[in-house]
Parts: C-alpha cells; structure tokens; sequence
C-alpha cells in the first residue's frame, strides 16, 4: 500500500504539481472558470501545507458515503463514482485532511483517485523537482518518518 | 500442538436490511465463511441507501443506483434473503424467530440474532397514519407513492423541518409541487443549527416559488375533505393539500421485541459490545442507542457511518471475537441548491462556560463553540471546506489555541477569519 510524503521544509508553493495535477486528470474541468486541481498547496504563516487525498488505512470517507459513491478500489486506493455522488458532502465532514471539495456548478464531492495513470508516480509527484512530494510505500514511509523524528530529537 | 476442535456450522439470522443489516451480513461471511446467515427484510425491495430516497423523489439518482444491492449481491455470499418477511416475536427459550410473509408463518431457528430493523416515522392524533393521503418519508413503498402523487401543480404540506423533512420538501420541489413545510421548533434542521444559520437555509430554500417554511407553528389536526386533505395550525388557520408528509421524528421499531427481556427504553439498551440484555440478541443501527464520543454519555445518535460501523462491531461479536465500539457524535450535512450546511457536535449548547468563535460574510457563517477552550461543536453554511479537520480536534480533544497553530487550519474562515481569502488567492 502507497502513501504520498508531504516535506513542507523542502516545499516553496511553485504550484507545478497543481498544474500537472489538472493536466493529467481528463476527469478535472478544464475551463479555467473551474480550475480545481486535487491537489492544492497553500500558504499559511506556519509554513506550506498540503490538501489531497491520503487514502488513509481506515477509511471514515468510506464509511460515512450515503450513496456508495466512495469505495475501497484495488491497490488500496478509495475511487469515486462521480455517477453516484449526491452532493451530501458527508465525507467532507469526516475528512481529518480537508481533502474533499466541490466545483462550483457540478454539486458533487471531489477527491483524487489516482486517474492520473498514479500507479508508481502519479503527475503530481513527478512534477515536483524539490522533493518535497513523495509516494512512497506506506511502510518505509512511516519508517522514514519516524527515523527523521528521532534525528531531530537528538540535533536538539 | 493446538487441537483441533471442529466447529459446528451456526445460523445467523438478521433482521432487517438496511446499511446495518448489510455491513453485518457482508463481515460475518468474512468472518466465518462456512456459517448460515439469513436476512428477514419487511420491505419487497432487496437493500438500498435509505438516505438517498429523497435524492430520489428528486430524481437526482437513477433506480437502479438506489437499489445498489441486487439479489446477485446475497447469492454471491450466500446470505439466505427473505423478502417482505416481518418478524413478529422472538422466542428466546427456543430461539426462534416467528415471522410472517404475505400471510404465511416462518419459523426461522437462530443461533445469534441481529435486530437491525430500525425505525420508522411517528404519526400522532393530530395527522394520523392514512395510506391514501397523510404518509412518513422512510421506505422504498413511501417514496414509490410520493413520486405517484407529486404530479406538477399539487400542493403538499410537510409537518416537520427537520433533515428528512426539509430534503422531502427540496425533491418534491424538484418535481413542480408547491410546498409547505411547517415546523414547531424555531430553527430548521432540528437542534443542529441555531437561528442564524436557520433564517440562511431557509432564506435559500424558500427564494424558490414553489417552497415556503413556516416556523414556530404546528398542526392541530389534519381531516380528508373531498379528496383533499385539510390541515389546521395552532395559530387557528387552515389549509388545503393534496397529500401530508409527516416527519416530526421517529421511533425505533422494536414491537416484535416485547416479552423477550430485551431491555428497551424507546430504543434497545446495548452496551459497547452492540449486546442486548438477553444472551445471543445483538442489536446495530437506528434501533439501539451508541455512546457519545467524547463526553461517553449514551445517546441516539440515528446516522448512517454509526449503523455501518454498529453492524460491523456487532458481527464481530456475533463471530466469537470481542470488539468494542467507541461511538461518535451527533453529525450530519446536506446541500440545498449549492448551499452546503455541515453541523458537528452539540451545536445548541449553551451556559456559561461556552465561547463562541463565528465567522460571518454574505455567503459564509460558521461556529465553533469551546468549553474550557476545547472545541465542542462546529456549524458551517455556505463553506462546510474542511470541517472534518475541527472535526477531528473535537474528538480529539484538542484544545483551540493548539488546534489553530496547525498549518491546514488556516483552510477554515473561522480560524483565519478571512473567508475564503487563501483559496481566492490561490485561484
């Protein structure tokens, strides 16, 4: 199972992962008017963060689908039926990462689903050249995590 | 070396056949693939999404996405369906459920017993039960007979303004009917929003021609006058309707229960195993109570991912391996013409030990109420982005001055008190 990594010290909000999130995905609205990327960096003044789906373990968005619109597809990764969405935005109120939104006009819930041909690199990651975006197997990943925690533990 | 010891194949028998009922069905033949389960369903129809029938009267899904479940879905887990099967007692000594389906009586034996049936709308004196005029919003047959009476041109009247109610009315709209919707409490939505967010959704709801929302007012009695049906207010004035709505509440069904020792006081009485009081009978879903998540404090909290995940803890329990179920707190969203409303938490609690944080603009009005700095509730109109993040510092505990130091917060206009102004800058 896959996860992506979020390095907001190595993040400087170019935004080319946003451009190439709406590239990739035919799925997104392409006029500008409804620029809605899955993926989006903010600023905040506590550093760079990132919204976009993290295909959690547990999957509360799952649970939480009155229509069955959101399920656990193959890989792990949580698909939409957009057909099915009914716009309820229940999963919106179970989200603890904010990663579902709505385009004006359509009164749907949106997430990313990996359409970009994910597999091993999804446009995003590729796109970005800092390394701040990774897509890692979930494992390493919190091994990577926990290794760079004790490290600045002990600089301190 | 461990002995083997061969288990005897069990029955499990479930009934009802909802989201609780399902996520039930579908664990326990995960968990023991050579076991019996049978599901006694009272409707005609196999499982569908209750909270999509108003979506539906709508027309905004498709039949055959509102009966998701075909009765391929059963045979391919060989899960044993009765259809239009109502139980009618339970005899505990014997273990047997008696039921009965068009006229006929079924006996069906159980070793574990799942009561998941549950509930349905409360009539009273003032607007009786009344199949050819006056009917509740629960079932597939209730939405089926509105969608024959809601021909373009025809007037209803809706008695509550609650979710079910208001989302009755929004679909009934939908297909050309006047309606009006008459609610006794001064806030829509039940106790989920307060006056504010009230006066905005039903701002939004009634800028149609079609709809109006009368509050602090309520029905006195309801009689069928020359094919219409006549309905009078507590303020003493009458009007004409061609059909009632009633969605003032409801209540658990729990009838077939009475004699068995179950413990029932309006809904069943489980503790966190999804048990009742009498060996082997679980109960999951609308029909039993769930412990608040953060105060521990058993509520009825009647959602859909609570009766998910009750089914699913209970057929844990039911499979021999004990698991318990935390809870969570009373929640719900819904969308009216683009209009998000999104409430979390107790959202009308008051004292004063309670501070509130809003954020007001044209379009936007969001709350958080704290006490002793941690956050309670949430309430969003407008811009529900992002809620599940106070979400999460409500269960969490997470107390607020922490909460907001967190980058992904600035999302929410109730922390940054921009409205909106981060995402506009990005677009």
């Amino acid at each position: 199972m896959k996860a992506f990594v979020f390095r907001p010290d190595k993040c400087d909000v170019c935004r080319e992962c946003e451009v190439a999130c709406v590239a990739a995905c035919s799925a997104a609205p392409k006029d500008s008017s409804r620029y809605a990327p899955f993926i989006k960096v903010y600023q905040s003044p506590q550093g760079p963060f990132l919204r976009l789906c993290k295909h959690c373990e547990d999957t509360p968005c799952v649970d939480a689908c009155i229509g069955e619109s959101l399920q656990r597809g193959p890989g792990g990764i949580i698909i939409q039926d957009e057909k099915r969405c009914v716009g309820c935005f229940m999963c919106n109120m179970v989200c603890p990462h904010g990663a579902i939104k709505t385009v004006m006009g359509l009164e749907k819930a949106f997430k990313c689903t990996l359409i970009c041909g994910g597999g091993d690199a999804p446009a995003c990651v590729v796109a970005c050249d800092r390394g701040a975006l990774q897509f890692d197997d979930f494992s390493t990943t919190v091994k990577k995590r926990r290794a760079r925690k004790i490290q600045g533990i002990l600089r301190k | 070396m461990k002995a083997k010891v061969k288990k005897s194949v069990r029955q499990h028998v479930i009934i009802g056949n909802c989201i609780a009922a399902v996520t039930a069905a579908d664990t326990l033949r995960e968990l023991n693939p050579d076991d019996r389960i049978v599901i006694l369903g009272d409707e005609a129809v196999p499982s569908y999404s209750r909270c999509l029938i108003t979506y539906f009267l709508g027309g905004m899904v498709t039949q055959s996405h509102l009966l998701s479940h075909s009765e391929q879905w059963y045979k391919s887990r060989g899960i044993e369906l009765h259809l239009a099967t109502r139980a009618e007692t339970v005899d505990t000594k014997r273990r047997v459920v008696h039921a009965r389906c068009n006229g006929r009586k079924k006996d069906i034996p159980y070793d574990t017993l799942l009561v998941a049936t549950g509930s349905s709308p409360i009539f009273t004196k003032s607007f009786p039960y009344d199949p050819h005029g006056i009917i509740g919003m629960r079932t597939y047959a209730d939405v089926q007979q509105l969608k024959a009476w809601a021909k373009k041109g025809k007037k209803a009247i809706i008695i509550g303004a609650g979710f079910v109610g208001l989302k009755t009315a929004y679909g009934l709209v939908r297909r050309g009917v006047r309606v009006k919707v008459v609610e006794l409490l001064p806030t829509v939505l039940g106790r989920m929003t307060d006056h504010e967010a009230s006066m905005r959704v039903r701002d939004r709801l009634t800028r149609h021609e079609l709809l109006d929302i009368e509050l602090n007012n309520s029905v006195v009695a309801t009689w069928r006058h020359r094919n219409k049906y006549i309905v009078r207010y507590q303020n003493g004035g009458e009007e004409e309707a061609d059909f009632v709505v009633a969605s003032v509440g409801v209540q658990a069904n729990t009838k077939f229960l009475e004699g068995t020792g179950v413990q029932i006081d309006r809904i069943i009485c489980v503790d966190d195993y999804q048990r009742t009081t009498v060996e082997d009978i679980y109960a999951a879903g609308d029909v039993c109570r769930s412990r608040h998540i953060v105060t521990g404090q058993w509520i009825y909290n009647a959602i859909w991912p609570v009766a998910a995940a009750q089914g699913r803890v209970a057929a844990y329990n039911m499979s021999g391996q004990q698991q318990v179920y935390a809870g969570n707190i009373p929640m719900n969203s819904v969308d009216f013409y683009e209009m998000w409303i999104t409430a979390i938490g107790d959202v009308q609690a008051e004292g004063t030990d309670i501070e509130e944080i809003t954020f007001k603009s044209n379009s936007i009005y969001q709350k958080v109420k704290l006490r002793d700095g941690i956050p309670i509730s949430f309430m969003a109109v407008g811009n529900v982005d992002g809620a599940g993040i106070i979400r999460g510092a409500i269960v969490g505990k997470t107390p607020w001055k922490e909460f907001v130091k967190k980058p992904q917060t600035q999302l929410l206009p109730v922390v940054n008190q921009l409205g909106g102004f981060i995402a506009k800058a990005v677009a």
